[in-house]
């Protein structure tokens, strides 16, 4: 092999990195162009599709959330903005707003009731039931997930709380529940009330932060406090409307 | 009684801290609000006009025996209050041991007695207090049980708009509607 040295060598590889250089940008172009055509094409499929079963994805919820997952496998979001082709052809964008609306409606309505904490289901009923004079839309709890998901743009006035068994709590007040607050709340999920000696055994926790905790969700109220529970009057047994209303389902009304 | 057997607690009265006053003033006023709407309801579920304070104690109403929840007097004291403030409820007597739950106002009492004479012909006619709260003829009216108190007050309403005059005879009070 040649030992190529000195200034001509060094001129002579630049000018073949530079040639590759070239080389390699426009395959890159090349195929850029290929993808952009792609891309258009499935665009536009999706877009004949979407438009062809327009009125099929606004009033079928099944259809809705099959057409939402294929859009999410091929990194489309139909509701990423409200303006644009989506929401003019489809009106999809506008049903999510309208119901990201109406959901805020209801949340605002019942937050002195439950201290705007609420389960998924009685959400989700009630925006039915304000819902249905005015369309003959079906809905599902996917729906509202979806537009309280679009909810979040705002700023994190809206939070989930996951219990066992796929329960799930909407937090609509701005600020987010406490690591401890969440923990407390996992904890008195089934009784629906919790004392300090319930934290001291299941959780290891000190008196002291128990009983802090428990006061910050009395003051924020989440929680009732109840002080006929013991013999001695000693032990106050906190319990929360939310919790309690979504075990017995009742008084979605008033 | 078969009324009571209708009247439907409000979910409010299964949870337990529903019997301790809520120390959060937003969490109170919560409380307080349903207290108030359920004891409306409940008297006029049971057509009672006439509350007791001391008797309320032991009462259902503000006593849930099977979670072995009742209210303190001073929780009740604050209820009652509550009502006072709304305009629905009235002290009978200065010690506050009495008063009427008024979940119709004196006024609408009124109306409604009145509205009765003519609806059943009785302008003109002499009806004693017996018969309007005891008679047969109001048996499905409002009234129909009455405390005779609060019935000659809503009269008095009446009387003082020219519809009505009180009259005593020999100890029966009667009403003649006009």
């Amino acid at each position: 092999m040649n030992r190529r040295v000195g200034i001509g060598a060094i001129d002579k590889k630049k000018l073949t990195e530079a040639r590759f250089r070239d080389r390699g940008e426009e395959l890159a172009a090349d195929q850029l162009r290929q993808l952009s055509s792609q891309l258009g094409t499935l665009k536009s499929k999706v877009e004949e599709f979407a438009e062809k079963h327009k009125n099929e994805i606004r009033k079928n919820l099944e259809f809705r959330r099959q057409f939402q997952e294929m859009c999410a496998s091929i990194g489309v979001d139909p509701l990423a903005s409200s303006k644009g082709f989506w929401s003019e052809m489809l009106g999809v964008g506008d049903f999510y707003y309208e119901l990201g609306v109406q959901i805020v409606e209801v949340c605002m309505a019942t937050n002195h009731k439950n201290g705007g904490i609420m389960p998924l289901e009685e959400l989700f009923q009630r925006v039915v039931r304000s819902r249905r004079k005015t369309s003959g839309q079906q809905l599902s709890t996917d729906d509202i997930l979806r537009a309280i998901d679009k909810l979040k743009i705002l700023g994190n006035g809206f939070t989930l709380i996951k219990l066992d068994r796929g329960r799930i709590l909407v937090q609509s007040v701005p600020g987010e529940l406490s690591l401890d607050q969440n923990q407390v709340i996992q904890v008195a999920q089934e009784t629906a009330c919790i004392t300090v000696l319930d934290l001291k055994v299941k959780l290891k926790w000190q008196e002291e932060r128990s009983k802090k905790v428990l006061q910050d969700m009395v003051s924020s109220g989440f929680a009732w406090v109840d002080l006929q529970a013991g013999v001695g009057n000693s032990d106050i047994v906190y319990w929360f409307p939310t919790l309690f209303s979504a075990s017995f389902n009742s008084d979605a009304t008033s | 009684m078969s009324t009571q057997d209708k009247f439907e607690m409000p979910w409010q009265y299964s949870f337990p801290p529903f019997f301790t006053l809520q120390p959060n003033l937003d969490t109170r006023k919560l409380q307080l609000d349903a207290w108030c709407a359920l004891v409306l309801s409940y008297f006029r579920t049971h057509r009672l006009c006439v509350i007791d304070v001391n008797e309320s104690q032991s009462s259902p109403l503000f006593s849930n025996t099977t979670l072995n929840r009742k209210l303190s007097p001073e929780t009740i004291s604050v209820i009652l209050d509550e009502l006072r403030k709304t305009g629905n409820l009235e002290w009978i007597d200065k010690n506050k041991r009495r008063a009427w739950v008024l979940w119709k106002s004196v006024d609408e009492w009124a109306k409604v007695l009145y509205r009765w004479a003519v609806d059943n012909g009785m302008l003109s006619t002499v009806c004693t207090f017996y018969e309007l709260i005891h008679g047969q003829d109001t048996t499905e009216e409002e009234f129909h049980g009455m405390d005779q108190d609060l019935l000659l007050k809503a009269l008095r309403c009446l009387e003082h708009q020219k519809r009505a005059e009180i009259i005593s005879m020999d100890g029966n009070m009667g009403v003649k509607f006009f």
